[in-house]
């Protein structure tokens, strides 16, 4: 389990607020694996709420990561649609919570505000 | 004559030549392709080595069409002994039932080659060739020949199978077959498309739909849908006929999602074949009053897609909605930036009002109420990163250099957005109808506040910057001596002074003072705008105007419909009526489906409305587009618990009537009559 893995489930409670303003509801299952082993984090999500645990289901859903790849999401420097897509990561079950979930990942490391950087170009700092 | 034909259910596609091959083409999508992979790139029959030419094509319906061939160029009278039959059906897969038939008295033998072959191309390294990453291998037993493409994770494959068993190679298929007097030879031939996902299962083995349904389910299903629409009776053929087609159409381009399992529009054959926020919010609009049915899916796609951060890679937001989402391994390695898009400042505002227009109609509150944290959001977005300068306009700018767009407008093209003289405006830019889309989404946003969500306060805010952006939209875009709308702003504030069809989205949007309106109204229905046969996307006499130019010159059926749409709501039923019955004369040219675009030329110059060379067809919002034409023609307009009935009809157009609208109201009929010169004030 990487460092920013674990910090990264450990600061969801305080976050939900803000992330899960959505009516979704429901518990997703991510197995994280790295060479044989495999932990689970089961996150189950409630509007504006969520708790995390490090069991296995019942669940909604399960998403399948290797850690480093999840590391890289939790980081910002992968981005969770594409990975699925390249069949780097994969998904089962109700997609609307995976889609909830991906509302926690940060920006890419190093991103500037759009606004600053279109104003500065301009001569129209904000 | 076109050259190609194109089958289509869903996001699976099939574009061969006018014999049923396929042959490997490095400019044009040919071939068979399933969620932005091509599948088959190869598959060209020959009979004793010889290539076959048509006879007759049947392609009546979207998901079939059956060839009928003889083999040798038709040079001389025409005497075949032999003729053969490719009869083909796709739906998720694709099969192909290949006869020969032996016309002759005398027993015959025939040597019939299928070449196969898979390039897994990504549709958009079609127009930008590179030499694939992952690498093809294929297998043969039997009677199967399987052509597999890996790139790390990820895995396609297609499998072609034979139910008559033949000499089978990695490039093709052989049939030496032997056909009594006046008998034929038949083999079945099944092409499956696996896109691998979770636990190495094709991935819409997982899905409600299955992906993969047969002609006759296809069929059941298209009927079922148009049973559902309102019915159509009328005098005018090409609207009875162009009704009929759109509902066809918008049938066969519903494809499953990937990633949601749902129904969701795809936009256009062969390039636009997946979920884009503007064309299906834009086609939603039309179609709402016909199929309310199709629009939740829609909406609480792009509502879970929302963009929730920034990420430059992607234009993404916080609050945004998509552009385009694409499921091929350009998207999945990052290539390209479809994993969702976000390079579309119009959708976002366009979204809510959807959600306003789709509650009008249906009465359904329970989904305003579900998707109020995505509203506000998709709000707050016009009034934070939307305003990317803090001018109180939206305006865009990529920050993708490479792969983004740069015009983030329905107008997408890199030349669109242009001065009178035709130079090009830095960036960002704000286009006049996006100001138009926030001002009304603000005022439909107020609505949902007051009414569904408790929020007056919110509500009241609303309305006064929706008050105060048309004050200063009003101001600011106005050229007084033209006494049009600019185009757009440029990065200095300055007008970008073009005459374009984007003034008629404005007059939708209700963000034109009353006392300009007839001046738009003389300026899109003139000539410099007004082709004929519909209001060209830029006036004749500009700079950059070109009239098969894509958005420079051209006329789209879809701008049309809303270019109606705004002109009745500032009640010019006349002016819209010469819009719709121009649009409908120019369906008559292309059997009712309209294209994506056609030539601005002048109607008395060719007196045939010249398809934009690359046009797609169908295109889902030209398809909706003779729905939105009945619509305004009508005067339907949904009012409390009521449904408004207000015909205008173009002269000539007859009796209309629509029976069985749905809606809030339940279902009710709509029956109009166009005035003649002889009937006077009777009318309708």
């Amino acid at each position: 389990m990487t460092e920013a893995t674990e910090r990264f489930f450990e600061s969801l409670p305080a976050r939900a607020p803000e992330v899960l303003r959505g009516r979704v509801a429901g518990t997703i299952q991510i197995d994280l694996s790295c060479g044989n082993q495999t932990a689970h984090w089961l996150v189950r999500m409630r509007p504006g709420a969520i708790e995390v645990s490090r069991n296995r289901g019942p669940a909604d859903a399960i998403w399948y990561s290797t850690e480093e790849l999840f590391d890289r999401l939790v980081t910002g420097r992968a981005q969770a649609i594409a990975a699925v897509l390249r069949n780097e990561s994969t998904f089962s079950g109700n997609v609307v919570l995976f889609l909830a979930f991906r509302a926690f990942f940060p920006d890419p490391p190093g991103t500037r505000d759009p606004r600053e950087v279109a104003r500065a170009q301009t001569g129209r700092p904000r | 004559m076109k050259d190609l034909i194109s089958i289509l259910d869903g996001n699976t596609f099939l574009v061969c030549d006018r014999r049923g091959d396929i042959e490997p083409s490095l400019d044009f999508p040919t071939g068979l392709f399933s969620f932005d992979t091509r599948f088959l790139s190869t598959w060209l029959l020959t009979l004793d080595g010889e290539r076959l030419h048509a006879l007759s094509i049947d392609e009546a319906e979207s998901y079939r069409t059956r060839f009928f061939l003889v083999p040798g160029e038709p040079t001389h009278y025409l005497d075949a002994k032999v003729s053969v039959i490719r009869s083909r059906a796709i739906g998720g897969s694709f099969e192909e039932e290949l006869t020969v038939l032996n016309h002759s008295g005398v027993e015959m033998e025939f040597t019939a080659r299928l070449d196969i072959g898979a390039d897994f191309a990504d549709l958009f390294e079609i127009k930008h060739v590179r030499q694939k990453r992952g690498h093809t291998t294929a297998t043969v037993s039997e009677n199967e020949l399987r052509l597999i493409y890996r790139r790390e994770g990820f895995h396609r494959e297609t499998v072609i199978q034979t139910s008559t068993p033949g000499q089978i190679e990695v490039s093709g298929m052989t049939f030496r077959i032997r056909i009594g007097p006046h008998d034929e030879w038949t083999t079945r031939l099944g092409v499956a498309t696996i896109v691998y996902g979770a636990r190495g299962e094709d991935i819409r083995a997982t899905l409600p739909y299955g992906g993969s349904r047969s002609a006759a389910a296809i069929r059941t299903e298209q009927d079922d849908l148009i049973d559902r629409a309102p019915k159509l009776g009328c005098d005018c053929q090409p609207l009875a006929g162009a009704y009929r087609r759109s509902l066809n159409d918008l049938a066969a381009l519903r494809y499953e999602s990937i990633a949601l399992g749902v129904r969701l529009m795809a936009a256009g054959l062969p390039w636009f074949m997946t979920l884009f926020g503007r064309d299906s919010i834009f086609t939603s609009l039309q179609v709402l009053p016909f199929l309310p049915e199709l629009i939740p899916p829609t909406i609480l796609m792009l509502a879970g897609l929302q963009g929730h951060r920034l990420d430059d890679f992607r234009d993404e937001e916080p609050g945004k909605i998509l552009h385009e989402l694409r499921y091929g391994e350009t998207a999945g390695f990052e290539e390209q930036p479809h994993s969702p898009y976000y390079g579309s400042a119009d959708a976002t505002p366009l979204f809510v009002i959807l959600l306003d227009e789709y509650e009008r109609w249906t009465g359904d509150a329970q989904l305003v109420r579900q998707l109020e944290p995505q509203t506000r959001a998709a709000l707050a977005w016009l009034d934070t990163y939307g305003d990317l300068l803090g001018t109180g306009y939206l305006w865009y700018q990529t920050r993708n250099a490479e792969t983004g767009l740069a015009n983030q407008c329905w107008k997408d093209s890199w030349d669109s957005i242009s001065y009178e003289d035709g130079r090009l405006p830095g960036f960002p830019r704000a286009t006049c109808e996006l100001q138009g889309y926030a001002y009304d989404a603000k005022l439909r946003g107020a609505r949902l506040a007051r009414e569904f969500w408790g929020d007056p306060a919110y509500a009241d805010r609303l309305e006064r910057e929706a008050a105060d952006l048309k004050i200063r939209f009003n101001r600011d875009f106005w050229l007084p001596e033209r006494e049009y709308y600019a185009l757009a702003l440029d990065a200095d504030g300055r007008p970008v002074d073009a005459l374009s069809s984007n003034i008629g989205h404005l007059l939708w949007s209700g963000i034109v003072d009353e006392s300009r309106a007839g001046r738009l109204a003389e300026h899109l229905l003139g000539p410099r705008l007004f082709s004929g046969w519909g209001v060209r996307t830029l006036a004749d006499d500009q700079g950059r105007y070109n009239p098969i130019g894509y958005h420079v010159g051209t006329v789209w059926p879809f701008d049309n419909s809303i270019i109606a749409w705004g002109l009745w709501r500032y009640g010019f039923r006349a002016e819209a009526g010469r819009i719709c019955d121009a649009m409908l004369a120019a369906s008559r040219f292309f059997e009712g489906r309209l294209p994506e675009a056609f030539a601005g030329y002048e109607r008395e110059l060719t007196q045939y409305p010249v398809q934009y060379p690359t046009a797609c067809s169908p295109q889902a919002w030209s398809a909706g587009t003779p729905l939105l034409l009945l619509r305004v023609m009508l005067g339907l307009e949904p009012q409390g618990n009521h449904l408004i009935i207000d015909p205008a009809l173009p002269e000539g157009m007859g009796r209309v009537e629509l029976l069985d609208i749905p809606g809030r109201w339940g279902r009710v009929d709509a029956l109009g009559r166009s005035r003649t010169p002889h009937d006077g004030a009777r009318g309708h």
